[in-house]
């Protein structure tokens, strides 16, 4: 019928040739417009059992986006480029995450990629950037197996495991070095377990005695039998590891059996403001550990400036505190913006280089890569609820109290 | 000694297992409805008792008052003009059709209250009792004695009042009960309504021991499943006995395999009950 009636009008040609005039110059526009876009792909669990923790990553890129579009974008050689992340959602099917990455550099053309949540999806997504040469910040994942396949394009701003449980254990030791006996609770889980297996590691290293060691399974209701056993064992420092709400539950349930201990760690709950409100006074003297906390006090060459001020400009967005994982998210971003502004150019290669080769100060910490392409510069820092207030006890440069013993 | 705490906890924990899977074995007896929203009727409750106390200093076992009534007639209601449609229709209908209120209850309650987690801390707190080296926590007491004596009242409704008897009645057969006399869809409303009240009422008491979330629902659903399972479907002392036995499955089986077993053991349990004795440890005796 369209084609009929176009052969029988007599302006059909001309009303043709305006449509591909006007479909032509669209198209234009559009090529410029990306032109002075620079695109970063964000394959995250949107969805899924996983989806609260791409919320956050989701807060910390579209912060840092948000900031340098402020600023009127990227300096890349001579012209300032704005920034546009796309977010495809992978439904915290990891098999999905490879495919999604993929497809972000195939048919999005992102020019660059942040990994999908977590060690695992990290390291499968992985093997999709090193073929395209894309360089791929991995913002949450800090096992050391991600960084050990010899890839050139991957970056990762999480310390492995062993640098949070390693200066507490040499903090505990120079502290209070009565402190012998350690019992060691983990959630039967990736990222717990693997914690847990840390600090039995490096107990055992420093010659503290482990003397119970357990794990209890995800959807735990009751730990009350678990934590008579531990109180049968009287243990001087008892390390918990779990989500937020099995941390509450646990220490709710101690104070219940009146179990004490000069030393109560609890990773990785407190370090969200939740896990103090809901613990009140009981959660004083708890100690914990995390790549990153608001508490710090960093000065940074970054877009951020520093760490008060990035706490500043999240919390004004957000009505909120940030943590760790939005944080190492917009770090990303900022890491990528310098590396690129460094380069001068898009030249995947030229910002693959930069980011290797990079040595600079961030509102997140120090940052240097390995030749593996983890962090190596950080030093995580070990902090402590006292006053209601989380501060941070190690590292000495940044330290703003001293450790206290006694968790009631 | 150590054996003896472990009993002390699982005596305990045992009570509010009970309060939790009352009402579901309630509505799941007599209405022959899998009601997927009793979780989520627990953790309304919690919410419930955890915003009466901060905001107006209401202390949990005085919102049981409030609770009760609620919940009774938020449960009357959905059974009245939602259930009693479908109610000849095949138990997958009803099972389809409360997972579908299920999905919008809980999302409704994440959009009100968030995932976060919250505590109702109770100020000061109530402590524990201690002799010797055996502790229990007077909270934990209280939810169980309270636990305890709602199961006991809802005992007594099914067993001396008229309109329980008539619960009953319809439960052993719904067309007798008809001919007695007997209004069967009001019957079934008040049956959800008091199903639905006692999971309120089980969601007050827990606001004291455990965090608050809508997330909690589904274990709640789990652990009504299989106390239904293990102590019989549909009776009132079955429900304390299979929570009973649940519970002291789990802590001593925490002790021997190690804590990581213990929810594995639970679902183990209810295999090996659904093969051997599918009618659960007392029969389905009913509630005469």
């Amino acid at each position: 019928m369209l084609g009929l009636s176009f052969r029988s009008h007599p302006h059909s040609a001309r009303l043709l040739s305006m449509f591909a005039c006007a479909v032509v110059s669209t198209l234009t526009v559009m090529t410029v417009q990306a032109q002075d876009v620079i695109r970063f792909g964000a394959p995250l669990p949107l969805t899924g059992p996983l989806a609260p923790e791409a919320l956050k990553q989701q807060q910390g890129y579209n912060l840092w986006a948000e900031q340098v579009n402020k600023a009127g974008g990227i300096k890349v050689g001579d012209k300032k480029m704005k920034v546009e992340i796309v977010y495809a959602d992978y439904q915290s099917n990891t098999p999905r995450a490879v495919q999604t990455a993929e497809r972000l550099i195939t048919q999005d053309k992102v020019n660059f990629l942040f990994s999908p949540f977590g060690s695992g999806a990290a390291k499968a997504a992985s093997t999709v950037s090193e073929k395209y040469g894309v360089p791929t910040i991995a913002s949450t994942a800090s096992s050391a197996a991600v960084y050990d396949q010899g890839y050139k394009y991957l970056f990762g701003t999480f310390t492995p495991n062993d640098t949070l449980t390693t200066p507490l254990v040499k903090i505990v030791k120079q502290k209070a070095p009565e402190v012998k006996r350690v019992a060691i609770l983990a959630r039967n889980d990736l990222f717990p377990l693997a914690i847990a297996q840390e600090m039995d590691k490096a107990a055992k290293q420093n010659g503290f005695d482990v003397v119970f060691f357990e794990k209890y399974a995800i959807n735990t209701m009751d730990h009350s039998s678990a934590l008579s056993q531990i109180k049968a064992k009287s243990p001087q420092w008892i390390f918990v590891t779990g989500y937020i709400n099995d941390l509450i539950l646990i220490k709710k349930q101690m104070d219940d059996q009146k179990m004490q201990a000069p030393v109560v760690t609890m990773i990785a709950g407190p370090a969200y403001k939740e896990f103090v409100t809901a613990t009140g006074k009981t959660s004083e003297n708890i100690s914990s550990a995390a790549w990153w906390h608001p508490a710090e006090r960093y000065q940074g060459q970054d877009i951020f400036g520093s760490t008060e001020n990035y706490t500043k400009l999240f919390r004004d967005k957000y009505k909120a505190e940030p943590d760790y994982a939005q944080a190492s998210a917009s770090v990303s971003g900022a890491l990528f913006q310098m590396a690129i502004e460094k380069a001068g150019s898009l030249d995947r290669n030229k910002v693959r280089d930069e980011l290797a080769k990079m040595n600079v100060q961030t509102f997140y910490g120090p940052v240097k890569f390995g030749p593996n392409g983890q962090i190596n510069s950080l030093k995580p820092p070990v902090f402590q609820i006292q006053n209601g207030q989380p501060v941070v006890v190690y590292p000495a440069a940044i330290k703003q109290g001293e450790f206290r013993l006694g968790v009631k | 000694m150590l054996i003896l705490q472990i009993l002390l906890n699982a005596i305990v924990l045992g009570s509010l297992y009970a309060c939790i899977a009352v009402g579901f074995s309630l509505v799941w007896g007599v209405l022959n409805v899998i009601n997927m929203m009793h979780g989520s009727f627990i953790v309304l409750g919690s919410y419930l008792a955890w915003g009466a106390y901060k905001a107006l200093g209401i202390a949990p076992w005085t919102s049981l008052l409030i609770a009760a009534p609620v919940f009774f007639c938020i449960g009357y209601g959905i059974q009245r003009g939602v259930l009693n449609r479908v109610i000849a229709a095949p138990v997958l209908v009803t099972l389809t059709l409360t997972f579908g209120l299920d999905l919008i209850l809980n999302n409704a309650m994440l959009v009100a209250f968030t995932a976060d987690y919250r505590q109702l801390v109770l100020d000061p707190s109530l402590g524990s009792l201690s002799a010797g080296s055996l502790v229990v926590p007077i909270d934990r007491i209280v939810a169980m004695v309270f636990s305890l004596l709602l199961t006991l009242a809802l005992f007594l409704v099914l067993r001396r009042s008229r309109i329980g008897r008539a619960i009953v009645a319809v439960r052993m057969d719904r067309d007798a009960a008809r001919l007695m006399g007997v209004d069967v869809p009001s019957i079934y409303a008040t049956a959800f309504g008091l199903g639905a009240a006692m999971a309120g009422c089980a969601g007050v008491l827990l606001a004291m021991i455990f965090p608050i979330s809508p997330i909690a629902s589904g274990s709640y659903l789990g652990k009504a499943f299989v106390v239904c399972v293990l102590g019989g479907l549909g009776s009132v002392p079955g429900a304390v006995v299979g929570g009973l036995f649940l519970a002291i499955v789990e802590s001593f089986g925490s002790l021997v395999l190690g804590p990581e077993n213990s929810v594995t053991l639970s679902f183990g349990l209810l295999i090996v009950f659904l093969i051997f004795r599918p009618q659960g440890l007392l029969g389905k005796r009913g509630f005469e």
